[in-house]
């Protein structure tokens, strides 16, 4: 199968003016700016197959929404190579644009002071969207994202959460092969999140929509992502199935347990103590050592449990482990 | 051309309900129509005519330049600016359609609007205080009507122009403010350019700028017949062409230059 999504040696080059000490340096930047380059992206290749839902992830700042702006046609790259469902996406940008959705996370696409339904009516004519599938597209997303509720809303008086589903709505409509996502879920709450990952989701396994998508969240990867591509520094560290890069990267996860009553130790073969706070005993242990049931069930047999829960290693944590330790140079 | 349609309904929706604003335009712009006659009128003193223009016209003159101000947003215009600064540019990039295009339906919308809130209503203000000439016959209101679309064509691109600014630097406000000082100036708003000498008014022909107002205000009074109706309606046609086609090749520079915050 030929890749949907093919990026070699893609560069961005930011040139920002450097600030400099002083009344004399205020003068000398005016007269004669120094510029700084920032490599928000400095040399990213990598390959993506249609019907694939990668995650995206790096550290705040590591290239990843201009990866993505550049992959939707928005940026030009300083350097490289990236061709899109046979497209290269800022040299015919309105034509590309109608083969592919994007949300940016953080603003939105639809119109401030329209109210969502017409907001979405004014993209069936921007996409040229026949009526008849229209229809059928909108009323299969507006019982999937449960939005009934504020489709007459102006844009702006929509909540978060509603907002975003309005956006990937929005995204939708016009049967894109390829979704961008960039930080789908920021700032939502757990159902609402849940939502749109089960909406991501239907798409990409009922559409066959490609999807590419940004997020500091681990359950969304977690959920969802056959692969992920972790960046930093404008480079990709790691790119592979997530089981493998928490098994090799993971670091410990912990359980958080509330004994019934107080115990004079409450050791455990495995799992490390590593808090106590009354009835509360936090362990640390490794996924390649013991497993969470295993380690439940040999703490039930030896003491009474009032509740208890696993805490996966953060995927932040995880990332900066990865290129803090320098456990991998690029692939 | 429906999305274009549908664009343009929104936008004139969307100028109907500032009500307030329209209201405040309204009366502002009526004040200083007012005052600019007067000051004609001192002007002329006992003259019958100047240049060929008499005192009627004159004064005609300052109420269809009032009414134009709101439809060809003669004192500046920033929408594209405030939509690059805000990243709002971004969306509308995501979208298949022409960046241009989709920014002049909006305006037509928003010119209409305007025409018919506030340009209809100053001049039947003046009508009411003043025996204002009014055009004659079939021939000269179809000759203002197009004369109208191709002021608002020409005004529009060249607005759009001057915001392109913003694609480059991050603060083109003070490029938009003395663009639009200069487009006004030379536009024959302040006075018919008839009154101003040959070197100034040669200067103004070589610029877009008096086919927004003077032209439309020439037709208006029918100071412009047969061979030099036509050709004055021309001038205009191409100016429209010229900008339109310079805004597209600038917008495709600015697109590639463009640099998206955020994210
Ligand atoms: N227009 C710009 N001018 C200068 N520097 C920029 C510009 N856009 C991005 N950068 C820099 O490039 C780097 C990458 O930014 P980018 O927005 O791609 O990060 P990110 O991975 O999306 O981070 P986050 O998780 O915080 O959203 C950052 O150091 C940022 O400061
Ligand atoms: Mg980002």
């Amino acid at each position: 199968m030929s890749s949907i999504i093919t990026v070699s040696g893609l560069h961005k080059h930011f040139s920002v003016p450097k600030r400099r000490a002083g009344l004399w340096g205020t003068l000398k930047a005016l007269a004669r700016p120094e510029m700084t380059v920032v490599r928000a992206v400095d040399g990213i290749s990598f390959t993506i197959q249609p019907g694939e839902l990668v995650g995206y992830l790096g550290p705040n700042g590591a290239g990843k929404s201009t990866t993505l702006k550049m992959l939707t046609g928005l940026l030009v790259p300083s350097e490289g190579e990236v061709w899109v469902n046979g497209q290269v996406p800022w040299r015919e940008r309105e034509r590309y644009v109608a083969s592919i959705g994007a949300v940016f996370g953080q603003r939105t696409t639809l119109w401030w002071d329209l109210p969502v339904v017409e907001s979405l009516e004014l993209l069936q004519h921007i996409y040229d969207i026949p009526a008849a599938r229209f229809r059928d597209n909108l009323a299969q997303f507006r019982a999937l994202l449960d939005m009934d509720s504020f489709l007459d809303t102006p844009v702006r008086s929509l909540s978060l959460g509603q907002r975003m589903r309005a956006d990937l709505c929005a995204a939708l409509l016009h049967d894109p092969v390829l979704l961008f996502l960039d930080e789908p879920t920021i700032g939502l709450d757990v159902v609402a999140k849940e939502r749109i990952r089960q909406f991501i989701q239907h798409v990409n396994s009922e559409h066959g929509t490609t999807v590419l998508l940004t997020t500091h969240d681990l359950s969304d990867v977690e959920k969802l992502c056959n692969r992920v591509m972790i960046i930093d520094q404008g480079r990709l560290l790691f790119g592979g199935g997530l089981p493998h890069l928490m098994e090799r990267f993971g670091g410990n996860r912990e359980l958080v347990v509330d004994f019934a009553e107080e115990y004079p130790a409450v050791d455990v073969e495995g799992a490390a103590v590593v808090a106590r706070d009354g009835l509360r005993v936090t362990y640390q242990f490794a996924r390649q050592e013991i497993t969470a049931s295993a380690l439940i069930g040999r703490l039930s047999a030896r003491y009474r449990i009032q509740d208890l829960a696993v805490r996966e290693p953060e995927i932040e944590a995880t990332i900066r482990r990865i290129y803090e330790e320098k456990l991998l140079e690029s692939p | 051309m429906r999305l274009f349609w549908e664009l343009s309904k929104l936008s004139f929706a969307r100028q109907l309900n500032y009500r307030a604003a329209t209201l405040a335009g309204l009366v502002t712009n009526l004040f200083f129509g007012l005052l600019r006659a007067a000051v004609l009128e001192a002007l002329y003193g006992s003259r019958e005519e100047v240049v060929g223009i008499s005192l009627q016209a004159a004064i005609t003159y300052t109420g269809v330049t009032q009414a134009l101000i709101a439809f060809t947003m003669i004192f500046g215009w920033y929408e594209v600016m405030d939509s690059v600064y805000s990243g709002e540019v971004a969306s509308d990039l995501l979208k298949p359609m022409n960046y241009f295009t989709f920014w002049l339906a909006r305006d037509v919308g928003r010119a209409v609007a305007t025409f018919l809130l506030r340009g209809l209503t100053i001049m039947a203000a003046y009508a009411l205080i003043f025996p204002i000439i009014v055009p004659q016959g079939a021939e000269q209101w179809l000759a203002l009507v197009v004369a109208l679309i191709l002021a608002l064509l020409v005004s529009f691109a060249w607005r759009f122009l001057v915001n392109l600014a913003a694609f480059w630097t991050p603060n083109a406000l003070g490029i938009g403010r003395f663009a639009f000082i200069l487009s006004w100036f030379l536009s024959g708003f302040l006075m018919p350019l008839r009154f101003f000498p040959d070197w100034f008014q040669a200067i103004c022909s070589l610029t877009p700028f008096p086919q927004v107002v003077n032209t439309v205000v020439e037709v208006y009074l029918g100071l412009l017949t047969g061979a030099d109706l036509l050709r004055a309606l021309g001038v205009q046609l191409l100016w429209a062409i010229g900008l339109i086609l310079a805004s597209q090749l600038v917008l495709r520079a600015g697109v590639r230059r463009l640099v998206i915050l955020g994210g």
